[in-house]
């Protein structure tokens, strides 16, 4: 026998050994410096990724009452292979959720991994399911937003759609604190979808939304919209908006934009948008638009008399006139071709300043308004922030509409000098004299106060700005005066409260176009007149019969301030006014 | 024969006066091969257990069950054929080499394309189905170590060599219609036995010289194995290297422990074939770096103890039984786990005693048997 082949075998085992061997440092390859990367592959592959929602953050009024809050519902899915008894679970959800038998049939019969029957299922009706204990039927708690007060603050607080998403208001401004963040269930899957069993699942939790801290005052708000729903009724208007706000620091405490809608219900329209002739012509979707409007924001109108006090500012800081200056009123003015009426047809007469102001005499604001002069005017306009938006917390506000200074001739100058020809917001106008009466500071309206983490360990405190108007203390001082007269003495007489130091100035606006037999009522009244506390404007948009801002707005006014100013604590002084004038 | 003499006058005439001669039985192969088995069942039963129940309606076991008959078969067959002399088996050589031809040749015709591959590679007789594939292997092995200890003089010329090839090319040749692997497999074995058999080198060299150009050639000319060239050097992208990108993720998921046993993934049907031809994926991801080592090293080992019985071989005819059988198990399992690995491109090998496959593991286990039967016929020398 011959031994060559001994060597051979050796040689062949040889090959063996050194493919092994490299075998083996490719897998070393594989398994060490590769291995991360092919698990994260494979991860990717296996984990299906299941959303948890994060609850989204509450919105609370300046003393801690839920404005808006979430509610626990329940979503109803079925996964085919695990259902042992189709037929009674047919028969169950179709029962329970008051649904189609053939409709549940189709989504149980349906080989899918997971069919959704129902969501937003109260949580009562999602227990009683859970407790039939069927198999292959799950019950998911979700949360749903909630508003506790239903209509009220509508358009202020705003709502959420299904995507934990805000639409309007507060819950668009802010829905970056609000929403949160989405935590994740990562499950193992077999490559048909199904879950796996005793694998780990990771979880990554929710981070839920941030609290909303606001100034609104839900006592303030709730009864200022009670008066105006009253008012809306009674004086068949379109609208009525109260903005009542601390005038130091532009917090405010209540918006009311009657009629208001159901944030519970925020597709449903409201009886008034059902029987407005003049949106019948629209679509839903505009409808709705309309519905949802802020009008104190989102809408400009003339702001008439009211106005009065900010050419008054401008004259006084000007030095053009003083109080005693002497005018008479025929109860016209021509100017140029044109003869512009004063609202008593018969004339005030010969009159101070001061009594033109009282009587909110136009001719007495034309002159003065010649006096000062367009460019002195729109000065102070710029400081007084009516040439830009006020910066309120909300989404949607307007700007205002006003001549370019170059088109400004006699006419327009006179026009503007009380009010008309131009157009602002609500909220401007109070924010322009709330500048006037805190001593000369613009200041940002706003609601937002803070925004919390639900333990208070995370907070965030807003800053707003506060802007120098460059009005002087002196003239400041005198047109709180001024208005306090107007409210003592003068038109505004009907919101005077005997022990109560109130400013105000009245306001009668037409509507565009002049002949069409619309106003807006409006009244702005603040208290107490030497140091405001706080600052509210009343908004009577067409209201049939008397449309006198005087007569139907100030008496409003006045009820709101007999509520709310001892609830804020504002007390009654013995002596009437002590002014130096 | 004088080396068998001695080994006779020793043992017989100086430890054992009147006994028997003491024979060598290999523990160490045995054991080792057993263990493969063994743990080729865990891995099975841990691959399939969940795939299967929801196949079977809730039975987990079907696969490990169905292996383990087989692999019960096949042990107690090893056991009987490594009882018997393994001369006794070369009075079959050449009529199992025709019968197997003629069953190979056939196969296209009667076979039928059972379980994935869509080839036909399966004879079924009754309730008795089989790869015909697995038993050729065996037949080939026996008929050339046969052929090759008779004709070794003839071997040093070119033509003695020539002669032998010529004899296997037809068994390559029908094998290859239904599957190629199985034929590179056939050629390997062809291949190493008349090397071993042979005193001489340069004619080899050339062989694997003209092999390589033929492959070359061959990858050339049909685009199908030019498809299974790209898809492996694009692994991350190619559609249809999908199997072996499955089985890299089990592999790199593994990372150097494992995830641990029974803990896959991928075989939840993410990796094709995961009890069969990927099996050693399932492994990498499930017992790690270490597993897949232990592995290697077992095969090493097995391949080893071959190499040592081969080598003391009473006969060469007994050498080179053993040098077939070594040569089908090495291949088989490095080609397979090169495979696995993305080191090759994708051909379709059983890694042996592991992968799920009855025929496969009861035919391995009588070949193993065989060499026991040969290992049993060394005399020791003391």
């Amino acid at each position: 026998m011959h031994y060559y082949h001994r060597k051979k075998v050796r040689i062949c085992m040889w090959v063996f050994i050194v493919t092994a061997a490299a075998l083996l440092i490719w897998l070393i390859f594989l398994m060490i410096p590769q291995s991360g990367y092919y698990e994260q592959r494979a991860n990717d592959l296996h984990e299906r990724e299941r959303t948890i929602k994060a609850a989204r953050g509450r919105i609370f009024d300046r003393n801690g009452v839920i404005l808006a809050d979430n509610q626990s519902v329940c979503t109803i899915t079925v996964i085919h292979n695990q259902i042992t008894d189709p037929e009674k679970v047919i028969k169950v959800l179709s029962q329970e959720l008051d649904l189609d038998e053939e409709t549940v049939r189709k989504r149980v019969e349906k080989v899918s991994s997971i069919e959704r029957i129902l969501s937003n299922v109260p949580k009562a009706l999602g227990d009683r399911i859970r407790s039939y204990k069927l198999d292959g039927v799950n019950v998911d708690e979700d949360y749903s937003r909630y508003y506790p007060y239903g209509t009220l603050a509508s358009k202020v607080l705003g709502f959420t759609g299904s995507d934990n998403q805000g639409i309007i208001g507060l819950e668009v401004k802010y829905d970056q604190y609000l929403q949160g963040t989405e935590g994740l269930i990562l499950t193992t899957t077999d490559v048909r979808g199904l879950e796996v069993d005793n694998t780990a699942e990771k979880r990554v939790d929710p981070v839920d939304g941030l609290d909303l801290y606001t100034s609104i005052d839900y006592n303030i708000q709730a009864y200022a919209q009670q008066v105006a729903d009253r008012m809306l009724e009674q004086k068949e208007a379109k609208g009525v908006s109260i903005i009542l706000m601390d005038p130091q620091n532009g917090e405010i405490y209540a918006m009311v934009n009657a009629p208001e809608f159901d944030l519970n219900e925020p597709y449903t329209f409201t009886a008034a948008v059902t029987a407005d002739e003049n949106l019948a012509q629209l679509s839903d979707n505009d409808k709705l638009n309309q519905m949802w409007r802020n009008t104190s924001i989102n809408d400009t109108y003339e702001p008439g008399s009211t106005f009065k006090i900010i050419t008054a500012t401008a004259a006084l800081e000007e030095q053009v006139v003083s109080l005693n200056d002497t005018f008479v009123c025929p109860g016209f003015r021509v100017v140029k071709d044109r003869r512009i009426r004063c609202h008593k047809t018969a004339g005030h007469g010969t009159e101070t300043f001061l009594q033109g102001f009282m009587n909110s005499c136009n001719p007495v604001f034309m002159d003065v308004g010649a006096r000062v002069g367009i460019d002195g005017l729109y000065k102070y306009f710029n400081n007084l922030g009516l040439f830009e938006k006020t910066g309120v917390d909300l989404p949607g506000e307007s700007s205002s509409i006003m001549h370019d200074i170059n088109n400004v001739g006699e006419v327009e100058l006179a026009t503007i000098s009380f009010g008309q020809s131009f157009q602002i917001t609500p909220l401007q106008l109070l924010r322009a004299v709330s500048a006037v009466i805190n001593g000369g500071t613009l200041v940002t309206p706003h609601f937002g106060v803070k925004a919390a983490s639900a333990d208070l360990t995370q907070v965030e405190v807003f800053d707003y700005e506060t802007k120098a108007s460059g009005l002087s203390p002196a003239t400041c001082e005198t047109l709180k005066m001024m208005l306090e007269k107007v409210v003592a003495e003068g038109t505004g007489n009907k919101a005077y409260i005997e022990g109560y130091r109130i400013g105000g100035k009245t306001a009668t606006s037409q509507k565009l176009p002049r002949n069409s037999g619309k106003y807006i009522a409006s009244f702005l009244g603040f208290s107490p007149a030497d140091d405001p506390k706080v600052i509210g404007l009343i908004f009577i948009d067409e209201p049939v019969g008397t449309y006198y801002g005087g007569t139907i707005a100030a008496p409003v006014m006045k009820e709101i301030f007999e509520n709310v100013l001892p609830y804020l604590n504002i007390e009654k002084t013995a002596e009437a006014a002590e002014w130096e004038t | 024969m004088k080396r068998k003499k001695s080994l006779w006058a020793r043992s017989g005439g100086e430890k054992r006066k009147q006994g028997k001669p003491e024979r060598f039985f290999d523990y160490s192969l045995f054991f080792v091969v057993l263990f493969l088995v063994c743990f080729g069942l865990v891995m099975i039963y841990s691959t399939t257990a969940y795939t299967s129940s929801v196949e079977n309606n809730g039975d987990s076991f079907y696969y490990v069950v169905r292996q383990g008959i087989f692999a019960a078969l096949g042990l107690i067959c090893a056991v009987i054929i490594s009882r018997i002399d393994y001369h006794f088996f070369s009075r079959f050589a050449f009529f199992a080499y025709i019968v197997m031809l003629i069953i190979q040749a056939l196969t296209p015709f009667i076979g039928s394309g059972a379980e994935t591959h869509g080839q036909s590679r399966w004879i079924v007789i009754g309730p008795l189905q089989f790869q015909p594939s697995e038993i050729s292997k065996v037949a080939l092995i026996l008929f050339l170590a046969y052929v090759c200890s008779r004709t070794v003089k003839s071997l040093h010329s070119l033509a003695g060599i020539g002669k032998i090839l010529i004899m296997a090319v037809p068994m390559i040749g029908v094998v290859v219609m239904t599957n190629l692997s199985t034929a590179i497999i056939l050629l390997g074995i062809t291949f190493i036995i008349l090397f071993v058999a042979s005193d001489r080198y340069k004619p080899f060299l050339a062989i694997i010289g003209v092999c390589v150009a033929g492959m070359v050639g061959g990858l050339l000319m049909f685009p199908y194995r030019v498809g299974r060239i790209t898809a492996w050097l694009n692994v991350e992208t190619d559609d249809s290297a999908y199997q072996i990108r499955q089985s890299l993720y089990a592999i790199g998921s593994g990372g150097i422990f494992g995830k641990g046993l029974g803990q896959s993934i991928q075989k939840l049907d993410y990796l094709p074939e995961a009890h069969n031809d990927m099996i050693f994926g399932i492994i990498c991801e499930e017992l790690g770096l270490f597993g897949a080592a232990a592995v290697i090293l077992l095969f090493i080992i097995l391949l080893w103890r071959c190499m040592i019985i081969a080598n003391n071989a009473p006969d060469l005819f007994g050498a080179l039984l053993v040098v077939g059988v070594m040569t089908q198990i090495g291949i088989q399992a490095f080609i397979n786990i090169a495979v696995a690995t993305n080191f090759i491109p994708n051909t379709g090998i059983t890694l042996p005693f592991i992968s799920y496959g009855g025929t496969s593991v009861a035919i391995l286990l009588c070949e193993i048997g065989l060499v026991l039967s040969v290992s049993r016929q060394i005399r020791l020398e003391r």
